[in-house]
């Protein structure tokens, strides 16, 4: 694969997909939660409106350089992260720049965004920025373990880091997905999954009680808006490898929409069934629950 | 004889260390190596000494050519002189030792003086 | 040639003659001693030519005109003109140090200082035991009567103690003389060595045991030796000099090897025996003292016992054996000497009271020279003469004996190393300082000291059979920086950093790829933070020798070719870096611990290589792959804890964390970017030979693939906690080798890759951080990240650095830091062992959690009030960040441009598993990695956020820093709005229990228990003459049962 300039529009129109997608998908989850909870909920537009309303906001403050750009750290983490794995299984129009690095490109790159916006955060000087700084790395450095082992051992099973072949070795009927191959590690990927879509039990990070909304505390307007933005992408970017690694990928839109939108779902569901874990907690849970599947997962493949 | 000597000469050093390491008295001390090196020349002497022979003086009693066989061998008595005079000297040295160590302390007690230790 | 004669005649004649003069004319008494001692010295000293110019053998003397038995002969060979020298020298240059003691006390006490150097003469030149008796004696008497020239009144009770010993040894020599003469009919001791096999039956033996016992014990063995600790810490310092030098070192150790000729191979353990006890029991039983005169005592005891264990080899050591027990007694000798000569200029006698000589350079190198030569460091000759001795001692698998010798040469170094940090880091005490005694002629006579101690050290390295380490030019370079001391900073520093550019430029074309990486970071690297040294005004003493050493060493270590010049590079570059590290202002205790680490594991590293060679010399670096099986995993083990000590792996880390963080702002730098690298070099070089090794079916590189894992585990989650900002990188450190060391263990071409990459990135990121940081602390003022916050806008240019430094730290694409985590992956991938990566897995991670503390608590959040005025960090500490920064760039998008050659280099030794470097994309068997394009699309969608950005949210105005939102509150103060301190508590609640501080506890049991047993062992000297003498007595006696039990 080689770099093309016909790839940038391509990957602009991945791009436009992936963000109406999850729009509506984050839209319809609320729905879902609210009819749950007997309330009649958000209509299925209001991100939009958000987003416009945001990106239209002028409001225009800043606490220095690192905070001005926290927000663009954040978003190009995202996009970034779409755009280094192939969306699409065998399609060139959505392979994107993957021909850029493998696995371990978009495993680290996961950390950019973070980065970046953790030191954009704490740039604005408020402790609640910092507290939920603090207890978004704890848990993060413990949550995403499980998933780097069960990463490991499906590289071990096929072989290869990259997405593109580990997708090609689970074609040709669903019992062929990790899923059904490896299942200690598919297990221990998606209770790190749940760690890292800030829902409960794990959204201590935000935590809008005590320290309202956490890391953001400070971003408005069209900071804020590229926050939203990228909180549209990256889940959707982050679940693209799991959908690849674990669930067979996806070699059109449709079955794309459908496996996203039923990975997201699992992350829901356990969402509102389970109260919250403090910080500590959680980093004990994972421990103990997650991490010796993902162990497992590796000894065993 | 030899045997008499020589054992006198090794209770005479036994008794001088035992007196040595049990007398606390500096003075004591003295005296007791004193009588340990009295030994300790008696035992040199006694294992020189030859039965029958004469003193090592080359005179006309003994003639050069027969020496050899008359004389006992002169060696040990010349040791013994000289540890003599090497023993007075370091007797002598050990009690003007002790008159400036009491003059340091008022005490001729051995174990008075172990300011300098471990 | 002048009878030899004469210098007894010279002695005991000018003896009796300074009484005809008188006390009323001293002086000239004084005078004319020291003639006589001059004379002395000329005739020893004109022998010295004719035994090493003309090459003469050895000259026996007649006295009474007839040979042996019927009178006494005297024998000058080369040996004992050295000894005679060297008693005559310390003689005359004690006479000269104590002018004021000698003629306060008249012509008589010269005449006593006359005799003691003519009866130290006799001992070694008479080949008669009766004429050695009388020499004993009068050694002993003179001695009682030097005693008194000390201020000291106690030493009138250790000169009587010692009169009742010496009681006890002639008697003992008197009878064993008697009764040998009985049973051999000579007093010759040839004569007797001729017939020792009959005369050690019966009585004779019991004879010789007498003998030997009465000798020996004037060579003050552990334990009969309460008595001499007295004397040396009581007497005249000049004198202590002589009886250290001469008496014990000298007379004493030569007399005992004159009977061990009529005791022959039987009595060999027995003194290998007694010296190794006496070394070790001294050494330990030294580092609770804290008078500095009987510290030296000890140390004297322990280095007597240490030429007794190596008479006890003779056996073994055929012609070298004199090279080596000179070397160690020589080196003894001056430096006790030298030792006690500076106590005399002090006038308190605790050894932290030295400390008034911190404003001396000259002493304080003159004290670094001996302490060196007594540790037996290059380049002096007793480092020439162990090295020769453990090889000999590992060839025959006389490895207890090796043992005991480095036990006791490390616990020496550690109490003299620990009393140098006294001398630079404790207070000084005004009025003491005032009292500083240097006359002049008492500073000539150390400094007389101090170039014997080179002249030695030079001699031999000439003598030795490897290169001199003298003429060795980066060690050249680095010991002429001594001598420009004078010159201010900025010249040194531009001196330096041409020396090192222009030595790396001519050394160039012998490098490989793989020494060429090391060699780039050592001297360019080095040179590049010595731009930060431009930083420093005034003449900073003491720093470029010190810097200049350790990269001497640095740069010896990698074109090292035998094992000689690897260690002694290795040795080098540890004391060099010693001492840059003990320069920071509050890292005595964590030089000292870098130093004894150090030096153990150099010695583990010594021990390795002479097991490893067997006698073979030189022993070459390639030899070490044909080790044959039974020692081979030994040598492993040995070297490899040898070199990961010095990478800090998690056991043996203890060290890093203080002395890394306490030194100087550039030094850190230094010792964290450079100096670690100096031990993956050693375990490359290990592992490149030596490959895979098993012991007890135990795969050994697996063991190492754990310790790399724990350390990088480990140090990264200690990293988390700290609240020190050098800390806090000193523990990442730990982290980083951890890596490096899995990476090497892997056994494959890819980990060793990563490892290379790792060496590469932690030398630039660690340099950069540690410059950043020591900056922002110089600013500051303090180090303690929570006292800081939001000094971004302060100091923006050490921000980007710090932000460079943690993105390629933490890994993130698309800096560097990405790179050595993708080889990682690959190189894991091909490899079969799982468990111990787990621990690297979770590793990684952690990493982000100190990382952003570093740069958040220090420049974001809230600025302290006391920090509004503050200045960017100085230019000359940004501008090498700067280029750090150029370089991480640089080398992000073209890794290939180091890697590739190596990874080219590599290929025969693994088979060829390497990468395949063609075009843009880096491709292994598994994966695929393309810098370039990964940069080009982060930065591209960066570049379009950040446009679109500056297009919504043009108009931007920075507010105040109180200006946020605060639940309805107002944040009060800067200090209670910083969110900083303790600022992982829950992580610390989850994970704490990790990081219980085990190992440190361990470490300071273990040095509790030594100091507790010396300090109880040493209770046995209780200072009673009497006891001593029992001491003696069972001594003699449990040796007696010994050997006959044997």
């Amino acid at each position: 694969m080689q770099f093309e300039w016909i790839q940038i529009p391509y990957a602009l129109l991945n791009l436009f997909i992936i963000i109406n997608f999850g729009l509506l998908m984050n839209a319809f989850v609320a729905k879902i939660g609210a009819r749950v909870g007997r309330r009649h909920g958000i209509p299925i537009y209001q991100n939009y409106l958000d987003l416009i309303k945001n990106y239209g906001l002028r409001s225009s403050i800043t606490h220095g350089v690192m905070f001005y750009l926290g927000p663009v750290f954040r978003l190009s983490g995202g996009v970034g992260l779409l755009l280094f794995v192939p969306t699409i299984y065998g399609s060139d129009m959505f392979s994107n720049f993957s021909f850029s690095g493998d696995l371990i490109l978009a495993l680290y790159f996961i950390f950019f965004g973070t980065l970046g916006m953790a030191l954009g955060a704490a740039e604005s000087g408020h402790p609640h920025a910092a507290m939920g700084v603090s207890r978004g790395l704890s848990q993060v450095t413990m949550a995403e373990l499980p998933l780097a082992l069960a990463v490991f051992s499906i590289a071990l099973q096929y072989q290869t880091l990259s997405v593109t072949e580990i997708v090609a070795a689970q074609q040709g009927g669903f019992l062929n997905w990790t899923l059904f191959t490896n299942p200690l590690a598919v297990a221990a990927a998606m209770l790190s999954f749940l760690g890292s879509v800030m829902r409960p039990p794990f959204d201590v990070v935000l935590a809008p009680q005590e320290i309202p909304i956490g890391p953001p505390t400070e971003y408005h307007s069209s900071y804020l808006a590229l926050m939203q933005t990228n909180r549209v992408i990256y889940p959707i970017a982050k679940m693209v490898i799991f959908m690849s690694l674990f669930f067979g990928g996806a070699t059109s839109w449709p079955v794309f929409f459908l496996k996203i939108f039923l990975i997201y779902m699992f992350a829901v569901f356990i969402g509102v069934v389970f109260p919250r874990f403090r910080v500590e907690q959680s980093i004990r849970w994972f421990l103990i629950w997650a991490v010796p599947l993902g162990i497992l997962s590796v000894l065993l493949v | 004889m030899v045997i008499i000597a020589m054992v006198t000469g090794f209770i005479l050093i036994l008794m001088g260390l035992y007196g040595a390491l049990t007398n606390t008295n500096i003075l004591r001390m003295i005296v007791s190596f004193s009588v340990a090196n009295t030994g300790v020349n008696i035992v040199l002497v006694s294992v020189g000494y030859m039965h029958g022979r004469t003193a090592p003086i080359l005179d006309n009693a003994v003639p050069l050519a027969e020496a050899s066989t008359r004389i006992i061998d002169p060696v040990p008595q010349a040791l013994v002189l000289t540890a003599i005079v090497i023993g007075l000297g370091i007797t002598t040295l050990m009690l003007a030792y002790a008159y400036k160590l009491y003059e340091t302390k008022g005490t001729l007690d051995i174990s008075k003086f172990s300011e300098l230790k471990w | 040639m002048v009878n030899a004669l004469f210098i007894i005649i010279i002695g005991l004649g000018t003896a009796f003659l300074l009484g005809l003069l008188g006390n009323t004319r001293r002086n000239i008494a004084y005078v004319f001693m020291l003639f006589a001692l001059t004379a002395m010295a000329w005739i020893a000293h004109s022998w010295l030519w004719i035994f090493t110019i003309d090459a003469h053998s050895r000259v026996d003397m007649f006295t009474a005109g007839t040979a042996p038995p019927f009178a006494i002969n005297l024998r000058v060979g080369i040996v004992e003109t050295v000894l005679v020298l060297l008693v005559i020298m310390s003689g005359l240059l004690s006479a000269v140090y104590m002018k004021d003691a000698l003629l306060r006390l008249g012509y008589k006490s010269m005449s006593v200082l006359l005799v003691f150097v003519m009866a130290l003469c006799g001992i070694i030149l008479t080949r008669d035991v009766f004429n050695l008796f009388v020499f004993f004696e009068l050694a002993v008497i003179a001695t009682a009567g030097l005693l008194l020239l000390s201020d000291d009144k106690r030493a009138l009770a250790a000169g009587f103690k010692y009169l009742i010993i010496s009681q006890l040894v002639s008697m003992f020599l008197l009878l064993g003389i008697i009764f040998a003469y009985h049973a051999t009919g000579t007093l010759n001791i040839d004569g007797m060595a001729e017939q020792s096999p009959e005369m050690l039956k019966g009585i004779g033996s019991l004879a010789f045991f007498f003998m030997f016992m009465a000798i020996l014990t004037e060579a003050k063995p552990f334990p009969a030796n309460g008595w001499a600790l007295d004397i040396y810490e009581s007497a005249h310092p000049g004198f202590s000099a002589m009886f250290s030098a001469g008496m014990a070192g000298a007379a004493s150790v030569y007399a005992v090897d004159k009977l061990l000729l009529i005791g022959g191979q039987e009595w060999l353990p027995v003194v290998t025996v007694i010296g190794l006890l006496s070394f070790v029991a001294a050494n330990l039983l030294a580092l609770v003292q804290t008078n500095d005169r009987r510290t030296l005592g000890y140390s004297s005891i322990g280095q007597v016992g240490l030429i007794l264990a190596v008479m006890g080899q003779q056996d073994i050591l055929g012609e070298h054996y004199l090279f080596i027990a000179g070397g160690i007694l020589l080196s003894h000798a001056v430096a006790k000497a030298g030792l006690y000569w500076i106590s005399g200029l002090i006038q308190k006698r605790q050894l932290t009271d030295w400390s008034v000589l911190r404003g001396q350079p000259l002493l304080i190198f003159a004290f670094v020279s001996f302490i060196g030569m007594l540790s037996g460091l290059p380049p002096f000759p007793s480092f020439y003469a162990k090295w020769d001795l453990v090889m000999m001692l590992a060839s025959v698998d006389r490895l207890w004996i090796l043992g005991f010798i480095l036990l006791g040469s490390l616990l020496e170094a550690s109490y003299l190393f620990r009393w140098f940090g006294y001398i630079l880091k404790r207070d000084i005490i005004k009025e003491d300082a005032q009292h500083l005694s240097l006359a002049s002629y008492k500073l000539i006579v150390i400094f007389i000291a101090v170039v014997i101690a080179w002249g030695l050290a030079y001699l031999w390295g000439e003598l030795s059979s490897y290169n001199n380490l003298l003429l060795a030019i980066p060690i050249l370079f680095a010991l002429s920086f001594l001598l420009l001391d004078f010159l201010p900073t900025w010249i040194k520093n531009t001196l330096a950093i041409a020396g090192m550019v222009a030595y790396f430029f001519i050394a160039y074309p012998s490098y490989n790829p793989l020494e060429l990486i090391y060699a780039i970071i050592f001297l360019l690297g080095g040179a590049v933070i010595l731009l930060a040294s431009y930083y420093e005004k005034g003449r900073r003493v003491g720093f470029y020798p010190s810097a200049m050493l350790m990269f001497a060493g640095l740069t010896l270590l990698v074109m090292a070719e035998n094992s000689f010049q690897f260690f002694a590079a290795w040795e080098f570059l540890t004391i060099g870096s010693y001492f840059l590290i003990l320069r920071g202002k509050y890292s005595e205790p964590h030089a000292l611990l870098y130093l004894i680490f150090s030096l153990a594991g150099a010695y583990l590293i010594l021990s390795g290589f002479a097991l490893a060679a067997q006698g073979m010399i030189p022993f070459s670096l390639e030899s070490l792959s044909q080790v044959a099986q039974p020692i081979a995993p030994w040598v492993f083990l040995l070297l490899a804890i040898g070199f990961m000590t010095k990478t800090a792996v998690i056991g043996l880390h203890i060290w890093l964390p203080g002395a890394h963080a306490e030194a100087e702002t550039d030094v850190s730098p230094m010792v964290s970017g450079i100096l670690l690298k100096a031990g993956l070099f050693g375990l490359m070089i290990l592992l490149m030979n030596m490959g895979k090794q098993q012991l007890y079916g135990v795969e050994l590189t697996y063991i190492m693939l754990w310790l790399g894992a724990l350390s990088a585990f480990l140090g990264n989650l200690m990293a988390v906690f700290q609240e020190d900002a050098k800390r806090l990188l000193a523990y990442s450190s730990i982290g980083q080798m951890g890596y490096a060391l899995f990476g090497l263990a892997l056994m494959n071409q890819l980990g060793w890759l990563m490892a290379l990459m790792f060496v590469i990135n932690h030398y630039i990121y660690k340099s950069m951080l540690f410059l950043s940081v020591g900056g922002v602390a110089k600013r500051t003022g303090t180090r303690q990240m929570y006292q800081m916050g939001g000094l971004i806008a302060m100091m923006p240019l050490s921000f980007i650095a710090v932000l460079i430094g943690i993105i390629a730290v933490s890994g993130v694409p698309p800096l560097s830091g990405f790179g050595g985590r993708w080889i990682f992956y690959n190189a894991i991938m091909a490899s079969e062992y799982r468990l111990p990566m787990m621990l690297i897995f979770i590793s990684g991670p952690i990493a982000f959690l100190y990382l952003f503390r570093l740069i958040h608590t220090i420049f974001l959040g809230q600025l302290k009030d006391e920090h509004r005025k503050i200045k960017e960090a100085p230019f000359w500490i940004i501008l090498p960040q700067m280029i750090y920064v150029t370089a991480l760039l640089a080398f992000a998008v073209v890794p290939g441009m180091a890697l590739h050659r190596v990874d080219n280099y590599l290929n025969p030794f693994f088979a060829g598993q390497g990468l395949n470097w063609d075009g843009w994309t880096i491709t292994s068997n598994y994966g695929y990695w393309s810098p370039v394009p990964i940069m080009i699309v982060i930065a591209v969608i960066f570049a379009t956020l950040f446009m679109w950005l500056l297009f919504v949210n043009r108009k931007a105005q920075k507010v105040k820093q109180f200006n946020i939102v605060y639940s309805a509150e107002r944040p009060y103060r800067p200090e209670t709005t910083h969110f900083a301190w303790n600022f992982f508590a829950p992580y610390r609640k989850a994970m704490g229990f990790l990081i219980q501080p085990f190992v440190t506890r361990f470490w300071e049991t273990f040095a509790d228990l030594l100091h507790t047993l010396a300090d109880i062992v040493r209770r046995f000297y209780t200072g009673n003459g009497q006891t001593y003498a029992v001491q003696l007595l069972a001594f003699i006696i449990v040796i007696y049962l010994f050997k006959v039990g044997y």
